[in-house]
């Protein structure tokens, strides 16, 4: 005998409650699928501008930089070490750090220093693109700096206006110089916003008379490849200096990222938990109407097992319509969402654990932000038709025939 | 134990207690009970006095207290929930007072539902299905559901249902107790008819006389044991 059949015919024998279990199983799935892939996009944003913007994947230093941060802990030759990297398939961009007092017409702000080498930069980092105003680093302007947007708010200067850097240079002496502000970044990360001063290396070489090294070794990988095979690669061909990867540099950023994951499924849980509610009382009211007629099928021949599963799909029905449904609604939702996102730029820039919110929120939808709420439904169901399948299964059946 | 005449159904020291709160009812008191391949039996007797309380037992849809139950020499007390269930599929068909079609299936499918479960062949399904139907008077109703069928119609598909498969025995529960008189004597026409022409057992738990007298035995049962034990010349 069919089972499905008559499991089909069963679901729209009552079409209402039928019709609202499917509902509220449609609407979870719409919202999970939605949400699931807002997050998601949320924190690949904020995880690719943090990459992109401010810190790669991984950081090469010298071995104490990280601890006592000195403007004398330098890696030697980084032109070397660049391209023995580059032979492994990996980009890198050399970076000078030092720290500096700036100021402005009216103000002034201690200021971390940042010199780069502008062309390589590029390869491993997209901040030249994060120009809120004026215009990125030029080779061709040494004397031009680009400031992070709170710092040029401290100092009140915009792009054109003159800035005086003053610092202790490598040698001893004191060092400054008057540069002009090419250009204000949008916001990035506290630090970046509150103090950052980018410049050429040239710039910050002659300013510091700084030799021929580096603070920083920013290195990115190929999409797609391992970021703890990287970093070992790294340290085969380093083995003196200290590579670290970004989860290792920011170890609370990396676990909030992991913990806010982790949140869609706690949360993915608590919505479906309502509907596992819903499904239940459903299928429980199916059955106990259904008594008597278990007790005949169960007379005919049906065993426990064919029982069980006649209920099993009844629900598995609804979920599937519920899954059609849900999905097709989403459709339009993911196609708007991935395309062009929630723009939460009125805000104002708000950061979440010193990064940057981007400003639009836009969705990833894939097949594992889509397939984790569809599985969780259908485990859901499974679990909470648990119960009204056991039920009718072990229905006894002259007791079931006699049931009014 | 397949034997033309031999027994198909074996009931021995069969007592059954139902406990109501703090009394026990005793629906059956050592009943001891054989019957013939081919028989087509009438248990009779006031309510209460067991009737239906045997057919249950005999169909495996309930359990004694003690004594034991035979069905072509299987001893029901040692089959699993699953194991009677096929053997309910398999070797007993039912008839009951209130029809109990699935009203989700048309007139067919309730018919064929037996040979569906036991894995028969579509074709040969509906050859065995449509010739019982149209047996009965009921071509052309096929794909009714039970709601459009009145309740001799019913009952008809109900009797499709319980002797399509070719059981050991079938069970008719007060079979002509919900349908008007014409449609009683129609009912019991046709299973007399089936009996006589197909050799399938019935046994009958009935109030009604013209199945009494349709009947070729006849088993009075009182408070739960047999008052007396008839066997009439087939009419």
């Amino acid at each position: 005998m069919n089972v499905v059949k008559i499991a089909w015919r069963n679901v729209w024998r009552n079409k209402r409650r039928s019709g609202v279990t499917i509902a509220a199983m449609t609407l979870a799935l719409l919202v999970e699928v939605l949400y699931s892939g807002l997050v998601v996009g949320y924190m690949d944003g904020m995880e690719r501008d943090l990459l992109d913007l401010e810190i790669g994947d991984v950081q090469i230093h010298a071995n104490d930089y990280l601890e006592r941060p000195s403007i004398y802990s330098a890696i030697e030759s980084p032109n070397a070490l660049i391209t023995q990297i580059e032979a492994q398939g990996f980009m890198a961009a050399p970076r000078q750090l030092a720290g500096a007092l700036a100021a402005g017409e009216e103000s002034s702000a201690g200021v971390a220093l940042r010199g780069i080498v502008v062309e390589l930069e590029a390869k491993v980092s997209s901040i030249g693109t994060a120009v809120a105003e004026g215009e990125w680093l030029d080779p061709n302007d040494p004397q031009g700096v680009v400031l992070g947007r709170r710092l040029a708010r401290t100092l009140a200067v915009k792009p054109g206006d003159e800035l005086v850097l003053l610092t202790q240079a490598y040698d001893g002496s004191m060092a400054h110089d008057l540069f002009s502000v090419r250009g204000i970044l949008k916001g990035i990360a506290d630090g970046t916003d509150r103090s950052a001063v980018l410049m050429t290396e040239g710039s910050f070489r002659q300013l510091m008379e700084f030799p021929e090294a580096a603070h920083q070794i920013i290195v990115r990988r190929p999409e797609g490849s391992d970021l703890d095979a990287t970093a070992a690669v790294l340290r085969g061909i380093a083995p003196e200096l200290d590579v670290k990867t970004w989860k290792e540099l920011m170890p609370l950023v990396a676990s909030m990222f992991e913990s806010t994951r982790g949140m869609i499924v706690v949360i993915f849980l608590v919505v479906y938990l309502a509907i596992a509610i819903l499904v239940l009382n459903a299928m429980l009211m199916a059955v106990f109407e259904r008594v008597r007629e278990f007790g005949i099928l169960k007379a005919i021949g049906f065993g426990p097992f064919r029982v069980f599963g006649l209920i099993v799909i009844e629900a598995g029905i609804q979920t599937a319509v519920a899954l059609v449904v849900g999905l097709l609604l989403a459709l339009p939702g993911m196609w708007y969402l991935s395309r062009y996102g929630i723009d939460v730029g009125t805000l104002g820039g708000l950061s979440v654990m010193g990064l940057a919110m981007p400003p639009v929120w836009n969705g990833i939808y894939t097949l594992d932000t889509i397939a984790v709420p569809i599985f969780l439904l259908i485990l859901i169901v499974l679990i909470a038709v648990l119960y009204p399948a056991l039920k009718a299964a072990l229905i006894e059946p002259v007791k079931a025939m006699h049931h009014q | 134990m397949n034997a033309p005449n031999g027994p198909v159904v074996e009931l021995k020291e069969i007592t059954k207690i139902y406990s109501q709160g703090e009394i026990d009812v005793h629906a059956l008191n050592g009943l001891d009970l054989t019957i013939r391949r081919g028989e087509f039996v009438a248990l009779c007797g006031p309510s209460g006095s067991g009737k239906t309380t045997a057919l249950n037992l005999i169909g495996a849809l309930d359990k004694p207290t003690s004594g034991e139950v035979w069905l072509e020499g299987e001893r029901l007390s040692t089959l699993s929930r699953q194991q009677l269930s096929h053997l309910r599929r398999d070797r007993i068909g039912f008839v009951f007072q209130a029809f109990n079609l699935i009203p989700v299936l048309t007139a067919y499918e309730n018919a064929e539902s037996v040979l569906a479960l036991q894995g028969c062949p579509a074709t040969e399904r509906r050859d065995r299905v449509m010739s019982l139907l149209t047996e009965v008077g009921l071509k052309g109703m096929e794909d009714r559901r039970p709601h459009e069928l009145s309740g001799g119609q019913q009952q008809r598909v109900a009797i499709v249902r319980a002797i399509a498969s070719e059981p050991a025995v079938v069970l008719a529960d007060e079979p002509t107790a919900n349908v008007d008189s014409e449609t009683a004597d129609k009912l019991i026409e046709i299973m007399a008819q089936l009996n006589q022409d197909r050799g399938i057992t019935f046994i009958f738990s009935t109030h009604d006389t013209r199945v009494m007298e349709r009947a070729r035995r006849l088993i009075r049962l009182v408070d739960g044991r047999i008052s007396s034990d008839s066997s009439t010349a087939a009419t």
